[in-house]
């Protein structure tokens, strides 16, 4: 961003004291000058930080951050997609992954209820219901809190804790029951969550 | 008549005299001047080095910010490690580096991930060119990392590394 002068170097003995003189003045200038670039640039980017909570899902060590600035609030132990491969008769299948990318807290649930999709019939030999078939839906499978991310994954409690740690979900990010209560109560809606 | 040419010539050897240390004084003080603007030379040659560093990491954070792409910062002065994405630490992590035989090691700035090596014995590597090598610690040598510096981190860092950046991602070396 800023030119070089021109230095004298070790050849000094040759060049002429107001010569050296202009040389020390350039180098002073452009030190100036690159502070407060540097100056400019520091600014810009903490104008780019903020002070929201975001969460961080580390899939392959099955990990869950919650963090603000460089700090860790909290470190928990989840479960995650099982990439297990589901195939039903009719060709229909389903791979059970967390999804990775950059996500947004859409919602927060209470009490939530599961209504089991049409993979978790065909997983256990059992014909599908009806669409809207009451069967599907099931209460307390989930723990207290639920947080939705979006296209039917959330971050929710477990009965299976003893699987913590592991890869045994169908795609959502399962969370011990003290953990999702810290969780519930320090995410807003629209907190950022970047799994990876 | 002989004593005035004596004293004559007395006051030409003074003056000679005086007129040689009035040229000397100044040689000296140019002298020291010149010391003097070397010295400051010197700091302000270190002090641009050190805020071009400082300038071109704070562009490439910049830079890094506009992009969707998980980046690493590796701080060689504290052995340190983040994984980023865009101002937002995803993970921190310790490392130890070693040069590997390879002259001119670690120099400061930006590498791009090149090769993601996906080993069916579980010896994953990441390849930034010949600048450098990620893996996890083990006891044997790495046959990627002749001659490249290497960092090893410990397996649990280096698995959630290894599958959160894409080849051509960045990274950036600071001392």
């Amino acid at each position: 961003m800023t030119p070089s002068p021109v230095w004298a170097g070790e050849a000094t003995a040759l060049v002429t004291i107001d010569a050296l003189r202009e040389q020390t003045h350039a180098m002073e200038q452009e030190a100036a000058v690159l502070e407060e670039e540097n100056r400019g640039l520091m600014k810009m980017l903490k104008e780019m930080e903020d002070d929201d909570i975001y969460l961080v899902v580390d899939t392959e060590s099955n990990r869950l951050t919650m963090r603000q600035r460089n700090r860790i609030i909290l470190t928990a132990v989840v479960g995650t997609g099982s990439r297990q491969f589901v195939e039903e008769e009719t060709g229909r299948n389903w791979y059970f992954e967390t999804p990775t990318g950059s996500l947004t807290v859409l919602g927060k649930e209470r009490n939530p209820v599961w209504i089991r999709p049409d993979w978790s019939y065909v997983e256990e030999n059992m014909p599908v219901p009806p669409e809207n078939d009451p069967d599907r839906i099931v209460r307390g499978v989930l723990g207290k809190y639920a947080l939705i991310l979006g296209n039917g994954y959330k971050i929710h409690g477990t009965k299976y804790t003893e699987l913590l740690g592991t890869h045994f979900t169908h795609g959502c990010i399962s969370v011990g029951d003290k953990d999702l209560e810290k969780l519930y109560r320090s995410v807003k809606i629209g907190t950022k969550v970047y799994i990876y | 008549m002989q004593n005035v040419t004596i004293k004559s010539r007395a006051a030409c050897l003074l003056l000679l005299i005086s007129l040689l240390f009035v040229g000397m004084d100044g040689n000296g003080q140019e002298q020291d001047e010149r010391a003097e603007l070397l010295e400051q030379q010197k700091v302000l040659r270190a002090k641009i080095e050190t805020l071009r560093h400082e300038q071109d990491f704070l562009i490439f954070e910049k830079t890094l910010y506009a992009t969707n792409s998980k980046y690493l910062i590796i701080d060689l002065g504290t052995k340190k490690g983040q994984l980023k994405y865009k101002n937002r630490v995803l993970k921190d992590f310790r490392f130890t580096a070693s040069a590997n035989g390879a002259v001119d090691a670690f120099k400061p700035g930006t590498l791009t991930l090149t090769k993601k090596i996906e080993d069916p014995g579980k010896r994953h590597v990441l390849i930034f060119g010949k600048s450098l090598v990620i893996q996890w610690k083990r006891p044997a040598g790495s046959p990627y990392a002749a001659n490249i510096p290497l960092l090893s981190l410990s397996n649990r860092d280096f698995q959630p590394i290894f599958y959160a950046v894409e080849e051509g991602a960045k990274a950036y070396i600071m001392r």
